[in-house]
């Protein structure tokens, strides 16, 4: 199917065959395997889903509390709760593969043998249409490793680009000094595209008690409209750092919101927390969108981007214009 | 799955169905004040009302802005399917429930449900207490209208720390038999805990519903454990168990409640308050870790 010259095409390239319907997805971690969602509000609406982190095998997570409120935002400590690899390829990609919206399995480990076995197994399952690398899990014991060092998270990608041939998205960390070194590694290893950006690192105070809410360390990973300006801020340099696509992530509410990220330079959005405060968000957010591009007679959605980032791959290295 | 994993999954039972909820603008008919910082809150929600059952909940989103951000969890006080009218009993403690209790006629909020599992309703007729402590209260007057209609007999033990945390009387259905206060200062009816009055009821009753702080509902299931049970053999008890939940539907992974550690080498013994929960039979819960959660959660 090729849209013509003239009619509205909101279609997204994420490159290696991944064709997007539209350039609204679901962010890992708020949106479970997709199963909980389809029966509240279905999921035949969305241009991809981002499952749950999945391990090789299957986690219990962490001891609650595991969540806490902050203004106009949360943070979290799931700890990877998930069923482990084997559950996700043969259970639930069987399920995925009659829907016509594309899953893309979020994969987490401890080391980068981990990485690649969980990679192996889902590789050329049905059901299955990409992966994205959570190098940077806030929430597990050295799992910011990978994201906060350029080389180290070079080598990650390129073991799992050699052990598949799926869409390869890598979700980069916001918690590094510099986040295009990181960005621009992960395009030289072999990423088909990155996603911007994960939690940042945060903390609640229990006053009366004088100690974190979230147990462990006391922090958690910060999500939601509080991080909107940072995360937008983060999309715009990943953008002028590398050529694939970027998927912006952070605090996106509503279709204004969304619009707002493929102005600053990205080619598709996830909703995050969004999701649990509204089952209709992500659906309300694609007719938002659409509405939006007929209103202001868009061909593509990429038209909307800032002028100034027409030249991607331009931005050098070190800490960010203020 | 291992035998023993199998049998724990079957007695565990499915998770809640999703498919019955329902996300409806719903509009405040009455906001009723009670003692300190207590009150009944009402909306008309119809498609909720109409669905809604004893011990389920509904996420409420008490704001348009980004805060608070989460939704509120609130088991269903009341259902009307004829008023198409829900109501809540709550206290103002949080941002929330604050926020909440500026309601009057007329203003609206989003009401999602209902979610959950909620408490089994006898087919035959029996004898049952209902054990609550403060606003653990909640979720009894729907069960005990439902209860009425199938014909059980029913005991409320009505707790609280002091007379002004108690559940009001004349709030109470009048399907109920018996009622009988308890509060820790003495300052309204029985000086004590809901326990010692369900102890010597044990042995006359087919099952018991608690609901409560998670302290008094370990209590329970304690004083259950050592009570030498009649022929027919214990009582059933089924407690309704609050966790901190962000999206109420499964997907935040929030409320994650530590059940029993039987369920067989490499089994998950973390279940979903929102999902497996927030009615569980009294059994299934891993009590020790659910009590030496860290005191600002209790």
């Amino acid at each position: 199917m090729k849209a013509s010259a003239t009619s509205f095409d909101p279609r997204v390239d994420l490159g290696r065959g991944l064709l997007l319907a539209n350039p609204v997805t679901v962010a890992s971690g708020t949106f479970g395997f997709g199963f909980e969602q389809e029966a509240l509000a279905g999921v035949g609406h969305l241009g991809a889903i981002f499952s749950k982190g999945t391990t090789l095998l299957a986690r219990e997570g962490n001891l609650p509390p595991r969540i806490a409120e902050t203004a106009a935002g949360m943070l979290n400590s799931i700890g990877l709760q998930n069923p482990g690899v084997e559950v996700v390829a043969r259970d639930y990609a069987p399920r995925w593969a009659k829907w016509s919206v594309p899953v893309l399995v979020n994969v987490a480990g401890a080391d980068i043998g981990e990485y690649v076995e969980v990679v192996r197994r889902l590789d050329g399952v049905t059901g299955i249409a990409g992966l994205e690398l959570n190098i940077s899990c806030p929430n597990i014991a050295h799992g910011l490793d990978f994201a906060t060092e350029p080389a180290a998270a070079a080598r990650c990608v390129a073991a799992v680009r050699a052990a598949t041939e799926l869409p390869l998205v890598v979700k980069l960390s916001p918690n590094v000094t510099d986040i295009t070194e990181v960005a621009r590694a992960v395009e030289d290893a072999g990423a088909d595209a990155v996603s911007a950006v994960n939690t940042y690192v945060g903390a609640k105070i229990h006053l009366p008690s004088r100690r974190p809410v979230l147990p462990g360390h006391g922090s958690g990973g910060l999500s939601g409209p509080a991080i909107k300006p940072l995360a937008l801020a983060a999309v715009i340099r990943v953008r002028r750092s590398v050529r694939i696509p970027v998927i912006g992530i952070g605090g996106i509410a509503n279709a204004a919101d969304a619009l707002e990220f493929l102005v600053a330079g990205a080619d598709a959005v996830q909703v995050g927390t969004a999701n649990f405060n509204n089952p209709q968000a992500s659906r309300e957010i694609v007719e938002g969108c659409q509405a939006f591009a007929r209103e202001h007679g868009l061909l593509r959605y990429s038209e909307l981007r800032w002028q100034e980032l027409d030249h991607p791959g331009t931005e050098e290295s070190g800490a960010p214009a203020v | 799955m291992s035998v023993l994993a199998e049998a724990f999954a079957k007695e565990l039972g499915s998770e809640s169905d999703l498919r019955r909820a329902v996300d409806e603008v719903a509009r405040c008919t009455a906001l009723l004040p009670l003692r300190a910082n207590l009150f009944q809150l009402s909306f008309h929600a119809p498609e909720v009302a109409r669905r809604a059952q004893p011990g389920e909940f509904a996420q409420i989103r008490v704001a348009q802005s980004h805060i608070p951000l989460l939704r509120r969890s609130f088991s269903f006080s009341r259902a009307d399917r004829d008023s198409g009218v829900v109501s809540f009993y709550l206290g103002a403690v949080g941002v929330g429930s604050r926020r909440l209790r500026e309601f009057g006629p007329g203003d609206e909020a989003r009401i999602l449900g209902p979610l959950g599992r909620g408490f089994s309703i006898p087919d035959r007729p029996g004898r049952s207490a209902l054990v609550s402590g403060g606003l653990g209260a909640a979720p009894f007057p729907l069960l005990a209208e439902r209860l009425r209609e199938v014909g059980e007999e029913m005991i409320w033990l009505n707790g609280a720390r002091n007379s002004s945390e108690l559940y009001p009387d004349e709030l109470i259905p009048s399907g109920v038999k018996e009622v009988v206060q308890f509060t820790e200062d003495g300052s309204c009816g029985q000086r004590g805990r809901v326990t010692a009055g369900l102890g010597p009821l044990l042995s006359d009753l087919d099952r018991v519903y608690a609901c409560g702080p998670n302290p008094m509902l370990g209590a329970v299931v304690a004083l259950m454990a050592e009570s030498k049970s009649g022929s027919a053999g214990p009582p059933q008890l089924e407690v309704s168990i609050e966790a901190p939940m962000g999206c109420g539907f499964g997907t935040c992974l929030g409320c994650a409640i530590p059940l029993r550690p039987k369920a067989g080498p490499g089994e998950s013994a973390v279940g979903l308050c929102c999902r497996q929960g927030p009615v569980l039979r009294g059994s299934l819960l891993d009590w020790e870790r659910l009590l030496t959660q860290p005191a600002h959660l209790q």
